[in-house]
Order: structure tokens, then sequence, then C-alpha cells
């Protein structure tokens, strides 16, 4: 692949390379004037690449083929560029045996489903292990390696519910306060030798319930009055002149008491939630919510890419840090997007398609400014919510 | 505050520099027109790699990127010009001649000193290792001899010297001054670009160096005098006069330049001279 002009002229300008052109040495002004023009790499391009390179990054071109598509992302399957023969080996199928054209997802489907044949073929496997011709030989030979296998599979997933949290709704905690007798132990729970006896708890049960309510004098005083309210002596239906106004009465009262008065409940505009039902918190926040909020990557797939913005570079870090190489460069740290600042900001279209097309590395905008170069990046956050589910 | 100016008529001519375009950007390749556009007050912005320190960006090298109010600048006074694009003069086969002579006769000077360089390595590890006694003098001498006779200097050894600029114009020194100020003036029809224009010719006129200022949030930044010596005092922001400007972007500008501690200079170019400006400083709150 021949290499591209800003790669040559970063070479060039460190003294890494020398060019020559009808056998004579180019100077580094007819490098910059013949490689770098808007329809190969522009200017400004160069900048920030060299700026890159002299700091010890290494650039690559971003090539939007290379990239895996959305929904093998999704099927998060593995980044099978060289290895693609090798780490097939374990997939052979009791049925003919694949062939070499299948592709690294149907090979991951078809792995899933032979997990689930396994109990079977090991059994059968196992029964006769003896009947063997040919072509069986092959298929014992790989049910084999599936016995080692599951085992660990099955014993891992054993192990996770394990760590999962206790389920509340079935188990019973007896109510001591209300029942009088508890039921008799379960001897199966208990250590071997220990035989239990009947829990005699009415002696507890008569301890319980024995303090007497203090109230407060406040309280006293309403209990009294409650008692002692004569209908007649109320203000408010002195001034019924009616029975219906006197219904009318007893209706808002009522209506008051159970949280529901008329001036918010009748008219068009009522509020938003009955404050008698229950809700949890995080619900009544969904709730009253304005802004919803939005995933930077929402509605991202139907956009589609504009001419003037493209990601133009992969940025890995130096190849100490991570281990690179140029067959299996890796994920990278950043891609870059070259703009102006004599041009457009990037609206939110263009952040959101180049974002979805990066896919999980972050996308950096480097704006060159006549010489200085400024790099932004956006960065999704969640404003925080003081609910613990 | 201003800077003195001196009468024009005391100045000797500005000499014509050499614009060469690249993707559309001008740009200055040759040492002594650097040197001249710094002297006339143009700053610019070195955008190459440094030959001696490469990996690093704080100081870079050449090529001069200028700001195209600079370039405008330049054209209407009638300082620049465009470089011949290559060099028509000699043909191919005599400039072959050249360098294949060049780079001989610096393989024989590189052999010279390599030898030189030797030779002292030797003198100096002997010398260090035992004290001046006649056996390990001549013992020295003898290795001394040794090593003229049997050295070779490789050719894969030889340093090679990279040009930045066009090489042509720099073997024919007389080239230089026959510079035809031609530049056309690539003005674009944009009343900001004018407006622009407008005002780095008046702050340039009046002493100051401007560079520009996008990571300031402004359109230019100005120095009293060479950056090199100074901070930037101002950021200037150009808008016409009758343009109206929402209150949130002034109170951005304000205080992004009481954050860096610059004055916001507001600068309008009236139609009938003198441009206006109008500075934002950030009061205290008494």
């Amino acid at each position: 692949m021949a290499p591209l002009g800003d790669r040559v002229c970063v070479l060039w300008a460190q003294g890494n390379l020398q060019v020559f052109h009808q056998d004579l040495p180019l100077s580094i002004q007819d490098g910059y004037e013949a490689f770098l023009s808007s329809d190969s790499v522009s200017l400004q391009q160069y900048q920030v690449f060299g700026h890159l390179k002299r700091l010890g990054y290494v650039v690559h071109r971003f090539d939007p083929s290379s990239e895996p598509s959305p929904y093998a992302r999704q099927l998060n399957l593995p980044r099978s560029r060289d290895r693609g023969g090798r780490q097939l080996k374990r997939k052979r199928s009791p049925s003919p045996a694949p062939t070499s054209s299948k592709t690294a997802a149907a090979s991951q489907a078809e792995e899933m489903e032979e997990e689930d044949k396994l109990p079977e073929s090991h059994l059968v496997a196992s029964a006769a292990p003896q009947t063997s011709s040919s072509g069986a030989a092959g298929e014992v030979q790989a049910r084999t390696w599936w016995p080692a296998e599951v085992p660990e599979r099955q014993a891992g997933q054993r192990s996770a519910p394990g760590s999962q949290r206790w389920d509340f709704s079935s188990i019973c905690f007896p109510d001591l306060g209300s029942a009088g007798r508890l039921a008799p132990l379960d001897a199966s729970l208990l250590p071997g030798g220990v035989t239990p006896g009947v829990c005699d708890v009415a002696p507890w049960m008569r301890r319980i319930n024995l303090r007497k309510v203090k109230m407060s004098p406040k309280e006293e005083e309403r209990e009294r009055r409650q008692r002692r309210r004569d209908v007649n002596k109320d203000k408010e239906v002195q001034r019924c002149r009616n029975w219906a106004e006197y219904h009318k009465l007893l209706e808002r009262r009522q209506a008051k008491r159970q949280g529901r008065p008329a001036h918010l409940w009748s008219g068009e505009v009522q509020p938003l939630h009955d404050p008698t039902r229950p809700i949890s918190t995080a619900e009544l926040l969904e709730k009253i919510s304005v802004i919803k909020s939005t995933d930077l990557l929402e509605g991202a797939a139907r956009l589609k890419g504009s001419e003037e913005w493209r990601i133009c570079f992969n940025v890995y870090q130096p190849d100490s840090v991570a281990d690179f190489k140029k067959s299996n460069p890796g994920k990278p740290y950043a891609r870059m997007c070259v703009c102006s600042f004599d041009g457009p900001v990037p609206d939110l279209r263009v952040i959101k398609q180049l974002s979805f097309q990066s896919g999980d590395v972050p996308v950096v905008y480097a704006a060159v400014d006549h010489g200085d170069i400024s790099f932004y990046t956006f960065k999704d956050f969640q404003l925080p919510r003081d609910i613990y589910p | 505050m201003e800077a003195e100016l001196q009468p024009q008529e005391e100045r000797s001519p500005a000499p014509v520099v050499g614009l060469s375009l690249c993707d559309s950007a001008p740009l200055l390749w040759r040492l002594q027109d650097l040197k001249a556009v710094r002297s006339e007050g143009l700053v610019g912005a070195l955008l190459g790699s440094l030959p001696r320190t490469p990996r690093q960006n704080v100081r870079l090298g050449r090529p001069l990127l200028l700001l195209p109010e600079e370039e405008r600048l330049l054209g209407e006074r009638g300082g620049a010009a465009a470089l011949p694009a290559q060099n028509q003069e000699a043909a191919a086969g005599e400039l072959q001649q050249r360098y294949t002579e060049e780079q001989q006769r610096s393989f024989e000077e590189q052999s010279v000193l390599a030898l030189e360089d030797r030779e002292s390595a030797l003198v100096r590890a002997m010398t260090s290792s035992s004290g001046s006694d006649p056996a390990s003098d001549e013992a020295l001498q003898h290795r001394l001899l040794d090593l003229e006779q049997n050295f070779s200097f490789p050719r894969s050894a030889l340093a090679v010297q990279l040009s930045t600029a066009r090489a042509g114009l720099s073997h024919c020194p007389e080239a230089r001054a026959f510079l035809e100020a031609d530049w056309p003036i690539r003005a674009q029809r944009c009343p900001r670009r004018e407006a622009r224009f407008q005002v780095f010719r008046d702050l340039r006129g009046r002493g100051f160096f401007l560079t520009s200022a996008g990571k300031f949030g402004g359109d230019f930044l100005v120095y009293p005098g060479d950056p090199l010596r100074f901070h930037a005092h101002f950021i200037a922001i150009c808008l016409a006069l009758d343009e109206s400007v929402c209150l949130l972007d002034v109170l951005c500008a304000a205080r992004l330049g009481s954050n860096v501690k610059k004055t916001v200079l507001l600068c309008s170019p009236a139609p009938d001279g003198p441009v206006r400006y109008t500075s934002l400083q950030w009061s205290g709150m008494v």
C-alpha cells in the first residue's frame, strides 16, 4: 500500500526519509505542494497528523468499511480478523462437517445450538463410545471435547444464583404479634440430635402491648372533643339552609379528609398524581420530569453521513502502553475529526452520526486555527438522581 | 501605551517576500522571507517540524503560515510575490551533475572529520588509562598510524542534508532579489472578512502585533510588542457597527476575557474611516 502524503511528509520533515523525484532529492516545500491538497490530504489534516505524531501517538487513517457494523457490535462478536480459522476449532457438530465458508456469526450461533444438544449427545457418546466407523471416529473425538466443556459451564451457571439477591416474597416471617402460637420447627433444619419442643409463647404474648399509650394533652383533648361534638353547634352546619347544602358540606369534608379536595379535583386541570395512591419515588420523579434524559446515540442509526464531516484518523497510544501491531492494532484510543475555526461548528446531527460510526471509541474534534490546534470532545453525562432502587 | 511609529520616509523599502500556495494557504519557506516578514511586524504561525528537535510541539519550524489579513496587507503594500514553481533555468542533467558533485564534496569533508574524531577518541582512551611514559607514547603513535592507514568512512554513514525550501533558489543567490511584487489580492467578498481586515490594518498601523485567537473565542490576540516578549493584552472581536449582538454572547466574551486576564476589544470599522473600539473589562463589585 503506497504511503499516503501525510505520513511521507512527517517522516520526511523529521529526517527519517528522503524523497527523490527524477533522481534529484525533493525539498520539503516541494513535498508540501505536491502531496497536500484538499482532495488528498488537506493542510489542516496534515497539521493535526504532524502534531499527534510529534507527541508520539500512532496515527492511522480511518477506514469506515473496516469497522464492524452496529449489528455485529450488538452481538459482541470477537474480532475475527486473523484468527478466523484457528478460533473455530472447537466448533464441530455431529451433523455433517461445516463448510469453511461459514462466517463467524453463523458459527457462534451454531455453538449455542450445539450446547443445547449437548446433554443428549453426551449421553450417547458415553453409552456407545465403541461404535466407531471411520466417519464417526472424528465425531466421537469431537464429542469428547464437550463433556470437558459443559460441566464447567453448568457449574459456572450454578454458582451464579448463589450470588443473587434474596427473594423476600417467598420467605415468610412469622407475625409474632398476632398469632398465638408459633408453628413447630422442621426437624430437618436443626442439627442432628436436637428435638424441638413445643414453644409456649403465651407468657411472652402477655407481655406485649402492655404499656399504655401516652397521648399528648392536645391528643387527649381531641379525643374528648370528638366524643362530645354536637353537630348542631358546628358553625358551618348552621350556615346550611337546606339538606342539599348540608350534603354538599358533608361531601366536602369527606373529600378533604380523604385528600381529594374539590377545588383541586373537580376542575379540568387535576393534580398529576393522587396522593392517596402509593407510588415509588422513582416513578414520581418520572411523572414530574419536564426534560426527558436521552442518550447521545439515540436515533443515531437512522442518520446518514454527510460529505463535510467525517472521521479522519484513528489514534493509538504509543507502543509501550498498548500492545499495538500493524496487523492487529486493537481498539484505538480516540478517533479524530479535523475541522477549522472558520468552518461551521458540528451540530447535534453530526455529533450523533460520527459517534455512532465510531462505536465505543470517543470522537475528538481537532479544530485548527492557523497553527493552533484545539481538541474538543463530547461526553455523555447523567445528572445524578438520589434514588436507590 | 501605543508604540511610537517611525515616519514612513525613514524606513528602507521592505524586501519582497516569496509566497507559495499549498492547499490555498499562503506559506513562506525561505529564511530571509521569514526574517523580513517578522521585521515588518507580521507574526504568522510556524507549521513544520523543527529539524533539530522534531519530536515536540512547543517550537515548530518552517513553513510559516500567514493569516489571510497578513497576506492581504503584504499584497497591498507590494511586498509579496509568487515563488516560481520549478527551477526552469537549469536542465535536469546539469542539476543532477551538480547534486552528485555536492554529495561527493560532502562525503570527502565528512570522512576527514570522522577520522579526526576517531583519532582524538583513541588518544583520549590511551592517555587516560596510563601515565605518560615513552613506551605507551610509542604504542599510541603506532596505533594512530594504523588508524590513518586503515580507516575508511562508509558511504552509508554519510549525513545528508534535506533542504526545507526549494533548492533552486538558494543555489542562485541572485535570484532572490529578482522577485517582482505580483501577488494577487485574493480578497473574499465577505463583509466579515472585510471588517477583520480593516481592524487588522488599523491595529497593525498603531504598532500592535496580532495573531489568531480562535482558542480564546475572538478574532485576534493583540500584543503590545513581539509575541515572544510579551503576553497578549487584548482579545479583539470584530463586529459590524450595525450588527446586533445577543447579550449572552457579550457575557461569554467578557467572562472568558476576565478568566484569562485579557481585555476584550469589540472592534467595528466605521464606513467613514476610523475603527471604533469598545473595551470590556470586568470591574470589581463595590
